[in-house]
């Protein structure tokens, strides 16, 4: 006998997910990922001015909106053989920097921690141990026996108030949550302290960007002028405010975020060996040091690993039409030359057409079309991207400062190499990319400001920014790795006007449903296998779902219209 | 020290009419000139919203809703609670609600007054406003200036017996 769960859509993630399961002796024998809602951002940008591309699809979402204005910047200036000057890469860098450790940030504790954390079980805590443990592993100051208590009191009135969505909605006492009472205490407290955090490290956006959310881009550069003395424009006192955040970022980082991981992944290492799934990672690379198109001073570096062969990185070509290919023929488009066509993003084509039933429904027809995600492919092969990708990419690289962090962190969990290929892999991952992050942003900042010591304040190239200097017809690529993954902007320009463009967002590798062979993606393979305690209340499928951070806000273009949430058992 | 009143129109700008917040601070970012009403175009911000919030003793919002009102009908609601807000606000899981439940939580949630205008359906991508919507514009931005105005008034009262 087996059991289908859905569970539509899945919560504490930005967009709308719908996940079906079949469950087999108490397994999930089965996994399809859908997304319902569909997608045209495509459609709104043909015959706009690709110099204010970055504007509108900064508004696809409220997450990822800085990488996907820098994705299209990039794009056109890949087509029109732009190169931006010094500042502008360190500006974009650190602009950059700052959100990928924020997301990572409130992915842990606001998203994902809640699926391993019982917030409930934090009440019943011993407050003097918990101040105890946070003084074994960290030396940061709020670790009091006094802090501890209070804030136990102020959760318990929340708790009992009932109107707070984060209290209510979760499987707590759930058997899967295996955290003693202390240390969910102290997850709980961080998970306040997080937000008080990441509120401050967004003034970097708000500095550089002009303002916040939906920061300035400029083709060519940055739209921010910088200079020392100029009491107005961002000046020395603005840049000293820019190096204490990032300074307070590596603090934090390092004295709460990584030891937590730690201590919460100590409790939970069965996962290191669950929700693996392709073992096939793919990073496009980001952080230039000495511009976009010298892919060797990446900080973040570019490659492909298959069947988890972490020796052997293979080098990506995204301009190479037989490489990257996105297929249709389980997603609700249609193709002018057939359904079961592999198209490069540069001749991509957005036509609906929906096929599915007609909601409300039960199941999605999964032998057919299932959802309004393409299926993107890596020479044919399905890819997972993220954090670990990346991690995984500059671990096989050989790069010192990736060794150093994963090297500790297996120590320190005492866990072999091959339990980074797992769920918990993929959550440790973010934690050390942060890591790195926080280090690698105050070196983009002393770059900055020894290079406008030096006299050189130009932050943008505007040589080329009039149209009548385009050639009549130039296609680029801007690619940048969003927090979640891999992500390119394809761009074709005609006459001035934006003749097609095609965006691949990482949440369309991970996320998206079977290709034409049936091979799954990520998601899907990820949670094959899975235990299911209770089927009423799949915890481990929210897992490994959150551990890959869906974000399908611009893979889907989302609309919940009445705001419901199915997930309902059902005997097959 | 008078303090500022914070005029804050969220939604996305490219789903048509849920975007109507985005097209009135727009608005009035262009006509209104008061030097204690700020007003910010929030979009489809989440929690980089938050030091908004925390920034001002009292924030108006305008936001687009589905529910079974007219389109264009405009309904003003003093949340107190993320429950509070109406269902499908935003086109976001981690959205205001999200934002509203830290403040709580935080103890930093301001006075707010939320405008809500009642759309029909979410238009797929657009930027333009249904002929509905764009009507109703002018009377909510009469209605939130004029709130705005009378509260930055009573501070001022409070302020200066």
């Amino acid at each position: 006998m087996s059991q289908r769960i859905v569970i539509d859509p899945i919560t504490r993630i930005e967009g709308h997910l719908r996940i079906e399961a079949e469950i087999k002796n108490g397994k999930v024998a089965e996994a399809y990922s859908a997304g319902t809602m569909v997608r045209l951002l495509e459609e709104i940008l043909k015959g706009r001015d690709p110099r204010d591309a970055w504007a509108y699809v900064g508004r696809v979402c409220g997450v990822c909106t800085t990488v996907h204005s820098l994705a299209s910047v990039r794009s056109v200036e890949d087509a029109l053989d732009i190169v931006i000057p010094p500042n502008a890469e360190m500006v974009r860098n650190i602009m950059f920097a700052v959100q990928n450790m924020q997301d990572h940030v409130i992915h842990f504790y606001h998203l994902h921690a809640l699926d391993w954390v019982d917030v409930v079980s934090a009440l019943k805590a011993d407050a003097k141990k918990t101040s105890e443990i946070a003084q074994s592993i960290s030396n940061w100051p709020k670790s009091s026996p006094g802090y501890f208590s209070d804030l136990q009191k102020r959760l318990t009135k929340f708790v009992e108030s009932g109107q707070l969505g984060i209290f209510a909605n979760g499987y707590w006492g759930h058997p899967a949550y295996k955290l003693p009472a202390e240390v969910n205490l102290l997850a709980v407290a961080h998970y306040l302290e997080a937000l008080e955090w990441q509120k401050e490290i967004a003034k970097v956006h708000t500095i550089f960007g002009g303002k916040n959310p939906h920061p300035n881009y400029l083709v060519g550069g940055m739209a921010c002028a910088i200079s020392i003395d100029d009491a107005s424009g961002i000046n020395a006192e603005r840049l000293a405010y820019v190096h204490g955040l990032l300074k307070d970022a590596k603090t934090f980082v390092e004295q709460v975020y990584i030891p937590d991981l730690i201590a919460i992944a100590s409790f939970y290492k069965d996962w290191g060996a669950i929700g693996g799934g392709l073992g096939n990672y793919l990073a496009y690379g980001d952080l230039p040091t000495n511009g976009y198109r010298d892919v060797s001073s990446y900080k973040f570096p570019a490659g492909a690993i298959l069947n988890k062969e972490v020796t052997k990185i293979l080098d990506v070509d995204m301009r190479n039409d037989s490489e990257i290919q996105e297929f249709i023929s389980h997603s609700w488009y249609e193709y002018a030359g057939g359904d079961d066509a592999g198209l490069h993003p540069w001749k991509g084509e957005t036509k609906i057409n929906y096929t599915g039933p007609k909601p409300p429904y039960d199941f999605l027809n999964v032998e057919e079309k299932y959802s309004f995600l393409k299926t993107p492919r890596w020479k044919g092969n399905a890819m997972e991207v993220g954090p670990l990708a990346r991690v995984l990419v500059g671990y096989g690289r050989g790069r010192e400062d990736y060794k150093d962090v994963v090297d500790s962190t297996l120590k320190a969990l005492d866990v072999p190499i091959t339990a980074l290929f797992s769920t918990l892999g993929r959550t440790a991952a973010r934690g050390l990319e942060a890591k790195l992050m926080t280090n690698w942003a105050l070196e983009f900042y002393d770059t900055l400001i020894a290079n406008i010591k030096n006299g050189d304040t130009r932050m943008a190239n505007m040589e080329k920014f009039k149209p009548e200097s385009w050639p009549e017809k130039a296609q680029g690529v801007g690619h940048t790795e969003a927090p979640r993954g891999a992500l390119g902007h394809w761009i074709v320009i005609e006459d001035q006007k934006i003749a097609n463009y095609q965006l691949v967002v990482p949440s369309t590798w991970n996320a998206s449903p079977r290709d034409k062979d049936g091979n799954p993606s990520a998601y899907e393979s990820a949670l094959k296998d899975t235990p299911i305690a209770d089927e009423h209340k799949p915890v481990e499928i929210l897992r490994t779902i959150h551990s890959f951070d869906p974000c399908l806000a611009c893979a889907v273009h989302l609309y919940d219209e009445e705001g419901k949430h199915v997930s309902k058992v059902s005997v097959m | 020290m008078q303090q500022k009143v914070l005029i804050l129109g969220v939604g996305n700008y490219l789903m048509g009419d849920e975007g109507v917040g985005v097209h009135l601070a727009r608005l009035l970012s262009t006509e209104l000139n008061d030097e204690l009403i700020d007003v910010v175009d929030g979009g489809t911000g989440g929690f980089q919203l938050m030091d908004l919030f925390e920034s001002y003793p009292t924030v108006i919002l305008a936001d687009a809703t589905l529910d079974h009102h007219a389109p264009g009908t405009i309904r003003l609601i003093q949340p107190k609670f993320s429950a509070d807000f109406p269902n499908a606000m935003s086109t976001h899981e981690i959205g205001l609600k999200d934002v509203i439940e830290s403040l709580i939580l935080l103890d930093k949630l301001p006075q707010i007054y939320l405008f809500v205008v009642s759309i029909n359906k979410v238009q797929p991508l657009s930027i333009e406003l249904s002929p509905e919507i764009n009507m109703s514009l002018t009377e909510l931005k009469h209605k939130m200036v004029g709130l705005a105005k009378s509260l930055v008034r009573t501070q001022q009262d409070v302020s200066y017996p």
